[in-house]
């Protein structure tokens, strides 16, 4: 925290910075789930994408590591799809396996990669250049308060907000938004229309492939320029938690994830503050160990759901295979 | 413009078409007939690339065509209306309509297909509420939906599965002059029904099919119902049984005194008063969605919200407490797979639903099976239920034999009261008749009937009395000493 910056501001940063990647794979997951997929293996997806966007930027360019992180959680997704929606296997099942999948994978590369740039005498951290760095946008992010919260971040922040209010609006106003609905409430609908549903479904796990591996990217090339094992540290889960809570709504989803990033961002300053500030209040909880904090979002963002999401079915046809296996009456 | 020749399919050894030949011409309206089974939905399915056939041949316009899915019967032009409706609930009516009638992704050319389901609607003079979601919609507004969304598709061949099962009299009038005007237009029009009446009324030529067979194609001119009833039925049409007039004085079993229920702030039942005395059927009429649900919820549970009084009265008083409600009211509901039946569990278990725990059927708390099975296989026998095995799941059976294992569950014990929504829904003219003559014998035999039906010519068919359910109000008519037509006119709010 830099001397003479605002405590308010400072927190508003922090809390959007740890919510876009949230709100970015939250985006693809309620597609997908709108559209009658539930892939529990967001949280592998997102792994995929943190370790191929890390690898992939070593050689320089940080595009090419983004590209990769995306890319490579859509090839996991489409392993995914190719089991769960081709394959009509269960979905949850699927996506655990997806999950347990990317987190040895992701170690086992992780590994592989240490040794062979140290063979090679090459760093194992990125190059100078290849990780991203701050875009504050010219003039916006002068404004007081809102500027520096909003518009001093990475480029991936406003990408998510713009990507957010074009799903937004397809879902609400467009012929799209209408089959992804009617795909995850009542596919019949779409296969009288003659859309094809297993097609559609492949096409949304795919996009939430991509949204997921993009979240994953921004955690390693963007906001800390590292790779560690487990990095996502379960917010893959968090977000399948808060597309609950936010009933399968965008606003409702976004309202979620910026809690989770506020009490994230206040559990960072009150770890730091204790040893820094000079008040009593702050400086009894000395003798709580750093875990307590850390675990403060996780336990709020279940708080949360367990208040807010009774008796909210989600979209009806969710987690149903497609074609149901005895065809109806 | 569209001809099939010698389609066969068979599911394992059930052969459900065989050798069927038949041929649709542009302007024209056909038919196509048969009982429950006979083959009709799966002959519609193979057209609409549901199904593929086993054998045989599809020539569209001349030239041997292919329909591999729904996607290129639409390309081709083939619309279709189906019994089971296939209208997403969370989306609204016009986005429905949008999603199947619409093209491309962004717009779908919402506007165009806002103009031209408000054309439809003008032409066949109904006011549907397009913006509500689907699932607050009456079934009968959805299948008015359904075929609006038919219509705004347009294209070369409408089939229309039961397209006017739960329409009134003028409203099926209506539809068939919008029909008409299609067909007169350069459409062809595929008419599927198990209602003669209709048939003869609008179509030219016909096809009857029995037991996966056409063992009729060609003109309709100079046959008679009868003569049509016995080619579908391949033997007698079952009679009505005879309905002495009801006893004098019967005492009243249900009496609803000034009932009135809110549902989200609108006024669902309006100042209703009805008295159902035994040994009578009374019967309700109206276009569903006019309050029937909230009168049917409102008499199955006395705990949900509602202004006035409703009593229901036994001459049994050794009814305990506790399970006394469901006992005296047997209820045959209008949507049999949901409320009715538990899909998912066995013939026994479903036939022992309201009364498993109740002796002979269960000791010291255990369950009697061997009771369950000769119970079960008795009510089979006389209700005429056909099934593989007792332990069939109830899903696997077909909608007429699953309704009657309803009826024989619910009529067992004699019940005193009776209601009954819609009992005939999906039914075919063998087991309509067996559910109509199963609650006259009801009647005959001293119970109290509520029967709450679409379908005005069952109903009038078998009430004693009869009252019609408009926007909430009900009002007595002094049938049968008053005509079809002005109950017609009463089910659209039309006062003589």
């Amino acid at each position: 925290m830099a001397a003479g910056e605002n405590i308010v501001t400072f927190l508003a940063q922090q809390m959007i910075a740890a919510a876009v990647p949230l709100v970015m794979a939250g985006i693809g997951e309620l597609v997908a789930e709108l559209a009658g997929v539930i892939n529990i293996g967001i949280e592998g997806l997102m792994l995929t994408g943190c370790i191929a966007a890390y690898t992939a930027a070593s050689c320089g360019y940080g595009s090419i590591g983004l590209c990769a992180g995306i890319l490579g959680a859509m090839a996991l997704a489409a392993m995914f799809a190719t089991v769960a929606v081709s394959g009509r296997a269960d979905q949850i099942v699927c996506g655990a396996a997806i999950n347990i999948l990317a987190v040895g994978a992701s170690g086992t590369a992780w590994a592989v990669f240490q040794n062979w740039r140290q063979k090679h005498d090459m760093s194992v951290s990125l190059p100078h250049g290849a990780g991203f760095h701050k875009w504050p946008l010219p003039f916006l992010s002068r404004t007081p308060f809102f500027g520096p919260a909003l518009f001093d971040q990475y480029t991936l922040c406003y990408v998510t907000i713009l990507l957010g209010i074009l799903v937004w609006w397809l879902l609400r106003y467009a012929r799209l938004g209408l089959i992804i609905r009617s795909l995850g409430d009542f596919p019949e609908a779409c296969q009288a229309a003659g859309i094809r549903v297993r097609a559609w479904r492949w096409g949304a796990v795919l996009f939430a492939g991509g949204c997921a591996g993009a979240a994953g990217a921004y955690l390693s090339i963007m906001r800390t320029h590292s790779f560690a094992a487990d990095m996502t540290g379960g917010q893959g889960f968090v977000v399948l938690a808060l597309v609950i809570f936010g009933r399968w709504n965008l606003f409702g989803l976004t309202a979620g994830c910026l809690l989770f990033g506020f009490i994230n961002a206040l559990q960072q300053v009150l770890q730091t503050a204790r040893y820094t500030a000079h008040n009593r209040l702050l400086e009894s909880l000395q003798h709580i160990p750093f875990q307590w904090f850390q675990m403060l979002p996780y336990a709020a963002a279940l708080l949360a759901l367990a208040v807010m999401a009774k008796n909210r079915p989600g979209p009806r046809a969710l987690g149903r295979a497609w074609p149901p296996e005895t065809p109806g009456e | 413009m569209m001809e099939i020749r010698n389609i066969s399919k068979r599911f394992g050894i059930f052969r459900a078409l065989h050798n069927v030949s038949m041929r649709v011409q542009a302007g024209e309206i056909n038919a196509v007939v048969g009982e429950n089974g006979a083959g009709k939905t799966t002959l519609m399915n193979i057209l609409f690339g549901l199904l593929p056939p086993d054998a045989g041949t599809i020539l569209f316009n001349g030239a041997p065509v292919r329909i591999t899915s729904p996607a290129v019967a639409r390309r081709m032009g083939i619309g279709m209306v189906h019994q089971h409706f296939k209208l997403a609930p969370a989306l609204s009516a016009m986005e429905n309509i949008i999603l199947l009638a619409g093209r491309g992704l962004i717009s779908g050319g919402r506007r165009l297909v806002a103009a031209r389901a408000a054309e439809w609607q003008n032409r066949l003079g109904w006011r549907l509420p397009l913006d509500e979601p689907v699932s607050r919609l009456a079934i009968g507004q959805r299948q008015r939906v359904e075929i609006i969304q038919a219509l705004c598709a347009g294209g070369k061949l409408l089939i229309l599965d039961e397209p006017t099962a739960s329409l009134a009299p003028m409203e099926v009038e209506d539809l068939f002059a919008a029909l008409r005007s299609l067909a007169a237009s350069g459409t062809a029009v595929l008419f599927i029904s198990h209602k003669l009446a209709q048939v003869t009324e609008i179509c030219r030529r016909i096809t009857i099919l029995r037991r996966g067979d056409a063992v009729y194609t060609g003109e309709l001119a100079g046959l008679t119902h009868a003569m049509l009833a016995e080619k579908m039925i391949g033997g007698n049409v079952p009679q009505a049984i005879s309905r002495p007039p009801p006893p004098v004085g019967g005492e009243a079993r249900l009496a609803l005194a000034d009932v009135t229920v809110k549902r989200e702030a609108s006024i669902v039942l309006h100042h209703v008063s009805l008295q159902v005395h035994s040994g009578q059927i009374v019967g309700i009429a109206g276009v569903e969605g006019n309050g029937q649900s909230a009168l049917v919820e409102c008499i199955a549970d006395p705990t949900l919200p509602a202004a006035g009084k409703m009593t229901l009265s036994t001459t049994r008083d050794s009814a305990p407490q506790r399970t006394g409600r469901r006992q005296l009211l047997a209820i045959i509901p209008e949507d049999r797979r949901t409320d009715g039946l538990v899909p998912g569990l066995s013939v026994t278990a479903n036939m022992l639903l309201k009364r498993h725990h109740q002796p002979p059927f269960a000791r010291w708390g255990f369950l009697r099976f061997s009771t369950w099975r000769s119970f079960t296989l008795r009510r089979m026998q006389e209700f005429d239920i056909r099934c593989p095995d007792l332990d069939t799941p109830v899903g696997a059976l077909s909608g007429g034999n699953q309704q009657k294992l309803v009826l024989a569950r619910e009529l067992s014990d004699s019940p005193e009261f009776i209601l009954a929504v819609n009992p005939t829904r999906g039914l075919d003219i063998t087991a309509t008749a067996f559910v109509m003559n199963q609650l006259v014998r009801a009647r005959n035999a001293g119970a109290a009937v509520l029967l709450i039906h679409a379908d005005l010519d069952e109903l009038l068919a078998v009430s004693d009395r009869v009252a019609v359910m408009y926007e909430g109000q009900l009002s007595d008519t002094d049938w049968p000493h008053t005509s079809r037509e002005s109950i017609g006119r009463l089910m659209l709010g039309v006062r003589a």
